[in-house]
């Protein structure tokens, strides 16, 4: 820690001293850059001393180097954009629709995905129309429709630890909402595109007034070649509408946008319950410029995927089953409570998730850092697993 | 500093669209910047949302950067988290951690606070005008809402406000006021607080303070230290406004803990990017700067201030980074005239809106220039202005 904080120190110093020479004066008399290392190497710095951090589902790396070169252009840009109202919240939305070939009436940007699947919360349930959800699952929709006195009906998932999408389509019938979150969180497992085509169509046939939100927060990591994202299912059809989020692959779960692809008449229902002053011009130059990187985002898939497969190895060696994951994370049964597992690991300075009921008792989920990381940490669940076995023979 | 400052003043809006607690309205309610003729806008003097022209402090600036370094974690696993800003903003005023909250603006809180505190059976008390999100939030969801026009001073009626509180759900006190400038002193606020909770103890009182820092009557103190004896007072804050963060999105709350408790489901999770809570860290405790900001604003405020009085206008007591001028004609014809010549001047407020107009503080070098946009604007002949002006 101590160290951290004095190499922080030094760096603010030193970034001084060099805009004295070569930085730009802004307005006011602000003076800022030019920057003085990479931002590997600061990301590195930030981490340094700090536990390892794999239960937030973040991306260790972050964002790519032309989205951290967008946001530094915005600090010195003419006309200081970080202190305008004016937001540049239009131009995300004409190149998400650019990307999807739709227009700009079918997308809504967020603060994160969360705001979009509370919004969509807000404006599809009601004390008369309950939301349908998986368990265990991601719980924000669940949240909000308590709070606004929506029944939840959480519908129990596969021995697979799946989302048992008929059983699902049967307690839609008068729901207003159903949150479909694909791959899963915590679970991390997939329907492929034809069985969640047939869901939505069995949806459509038995309750036609229930819409659907497809959350594919974890899209950018799946690796089943069955996986197709249901972004066409939803331009076309009013009652689907799908969650993207900038948190994960794109490595942004700090600078909080998210966005949701759907009809324009499901969309405008959407921005006109929304709070429209949440995001920030940082975010949204970043977000700009990622999804023009494209081979930023495979790079950052393929990482994930070594690492991911590296630690679901070790645990089937370890005994341990994990789920079929297609996310930058994993859900495995550790045959004790999470609670346990976890205060073990953080004793060795490793964060795993938090608790995920009905789950709790065996399963912890565990987020996947750099191959690097994935390392040193199954070394950590081989220390803590084995004092389970051992104290317990 | 002065030889410093020499950086370009002239900002470039890259979208005509404007989001945000301030200009969140012009693009919701009933005018849309956008659509304002020949696009002018991209290189005009941005007079029209409030904003601190000179943007975030040299300090906050190197704070952002580094925090780029979290870009990729959650808020609350940044460094500084959000829980280190709140419990910096408590510590400041003697308070705990739980006694603040965040947003994305203040914005947000106001959103949130009509979501949580209204309902069909209990409305919103609010001035009129003022800002008005908490009123057209209230409308929407539908729940009813009490206006009180402000009195001729442009003063909100706090005795009126006082009265119609009774069974209320919230009362929106915006102090200073915003479009009308004006401040009402410690123990008045304090008065209001301490009758309304005797009369309507379940109403909550939401203070908004956005102006804050720019304050110079020494009768003023911010409504803070109340909410230890008095539950149900919420007093909202930003980074928008002096410490420059407008495109940074960042509010706080701050109240007794069962009041912000009973908002906090209504709050988004994770509200608070990362960059923006290490640069509000870094500004809410640099004294040093807030004063020489306030100072800034003061003399160009004054001179502002001054041109209108000697055209023979009359503004009212600005204690913001704005004035309220009643032009003794329609706000439109002098915003489009102004608009032609590169400078934006603020939104109608009705009723007012027939007469009065509000324009924001720039910095003195772009208010010189706005003066003789005005002047013109005005239809006042140059030599007398002129003269009169000085």
């Amino acid at each position: 820690m101590m160290a951290l904080t004095r190499r922080t120190f030094v760096t603010t110093v030193g970034a001084g001293a060099a805009a004295a020479v070569g930085g730009r004066i802004l307005s006011g008399g602000r003076v800022i850059g030019p920057w003085t290392r990479s931002f590997e190497e600061a990301l590195y710095a930030a981490q340094a001393g700090r536990p390892l951090l794999l239960h937030n589902n973040e991306n260790p790396l972050g964002p790519g180097d032309k989205a951290i070169a967008a946001m530094r252009a915005k600090l010195t840009e003419k006309g200081i954009p970080t202190a305008r109202y004016s937001s540049i919240e239009p131009q995300l939305t004409a190149a998400l629709a650019a990307k999807y070939n739709c227009k700009t009436a079918n997308i809504m940007v967020g603060c994160g995905s969360t705001q979009i699947l509370r919004t969509a919360t807000f404006a599809f349930t009601s004390p008369s129309r309950p939301l349908v959800a998986g368990t265990p699952t991601y719980e924000e929709c669940s949240d909000v429709a308590r709070l606004i006195g929506a029944p939840v009906r959480a519908v129990p998932g596969t021995s697979t630890l799946h989302h048992d999408l008929d059983a699902m389509a049967a307690a839609a019938k008068g729901a207003g909402l159903i949150f479909y979150d694909n791959p899963s969180n915590p679970a991390a497992t997939l329907h492929p595109a034809t069985a969640s085509i047939a869901f939505i169509e069995k949806v459509m046939r038995e309750s036609p007034d229930t819409t659907i939100l497809v959350d594919e927060a974890y899209h950018d990591y799946v690796t089943d070649p069955g996986h197709k994202t249901l972004i066409p299912v939803a331009l076309d059809n009013p009652r689907v509408v799908v969650a993207r989020t900038f948190s994960k692959a794109y490595g942004m779960a700090g600078l909080r946008i998210g966005y949701a692809v759907g009809h324009a008449d499901t969309i405008r229902k959407m921005n006109d319950l929304a709070y429209g002053g949440a995001l920030n011009v940082l975010g949204l130059a970043a977000a700009i410029e990622s999804i023009q990187d494209e081979a930023r985002l495979q790079t950052e898939a393929r990482r994930n995927t070594e690492a991911r497969q590296f630690t679901i190895d070790w645990f089937k060696k370890a005994g341990c089953t994990p789920t079929d994951s297609q996310c930058n994370f994993i859900f495995v049964n550790v045959n004790r409570p999470a609670r346990e597992f976890r205060d073990a690991c953080r004793k060795h300075d490793v964060i795993v998730g938090r608790d995920f009921p009905p789950f709790e008792k065996t399963h912890a989920r565990i987020s996947i850092g750099t191959l690097d990381e994935m390392k040193r940490a199954v070394q950590v669940f081989g220390q803590v697993l084995a004092v389970k076995s051992s104290a317990a023979a | 500093m002065g030889s410093l400052r020499t950086g370009v003043l002239v900002p470039t809006a890259a979208s005509l669209s404007a989001r945000g607690h301030e200009a969140w309205v012009g693009e919701h309610g009933f005018y849309d910047q956008a659509q304002s003729p020949g696009g002018r806008a991209r290189d005009a003097v941005r007079l029209n949302s409030n904003e601190n022209p000179l943007g975030p402090s040299a300090a906050a600036l190197r704070a952002i950067e580094q925090a780029f370094a979290y870009s990729g974690r959650y808020p609350m696993n940044a460094k500084p988290s959000m829980v280190d800003f709140r419990a910096l903003v408590a510590r400041r005023n003697g308070l705990k951690t739980e006694n603040v909250s965040l947003g994305a603006g203040s914005g947000e809180i106001l959103d949130n606070a009509v979501r949580a505190f209204t309902s069909a059976s209990r409305g919103l008390v609010a001035a009129a005008p003022t800002f008005e999100s908490p009123a057209r939030v209230a409308r929407r969801l539908g729940s009813p809402v009490t206006e009180i026009p402000v009195d001729g001073a442009g003063r909100l009626d706090l005795e009126k406000m006082i009265a119609a509180s009774t069974g209320a759900g919230l009362v929106f006190v915006c102090n200073p006021n915003n479009p009308t400038a004006t401040v009402h002193p410690a123990a008045a606020i304090t008065d209001l607080v301490v009758r309304i909770r005797k009369a309507s103890p379940d109403t909550v009182i939401l203070i908004d303070e956005a102006y804050h820092d720019y304050v110079v009557d020494p009768s003023y103190a911010t409504a803070i230290p109340l909410v230890s004896q008095h539950q149900n007072v919420i007093i909202a804050r930003t980074l928008s406004k002096l410490h420059g963060m407008a495109g940074m999105r960042l509010g706080y709350a701050v109240g007794d803990a069962k009041v912000i408790g009973r908002m906090t489901p209504w709050t988004m999770p994770y509200n608070a990017n990362a960059p923006v809570v290490a640069a509000a860290v870094a500004s809410i405790q640099d004294d040093a700067q807030i004063a020489r900001e306030r100072a800034r604003n003061t003399e160009a405020l004054n001179y502002t201030t001054e041109f209108f009085r000697s055209a023979g206008m009359k503004t009212t007591d600005s204690q913001a980074n704005f004035i309220w001028v009643d032009l003794n004609r329609p706000a439109g014809e002098f915003r489009e005239k102004c608009q032609q010549q590169g400078m934006l001047v603020g939104r109608p407020f009705p009723p007012l809106n027939k007469t009065h107009c509000r324009i924001s503080i720039g910095t003195m070098e772009e208010m010189r220039r706005a003066v003789t946009v005005f002047r013109s604007a005005l239809g006042l002949t140059t030599t007398s202005a002129a003269a009169k002006g000085r």
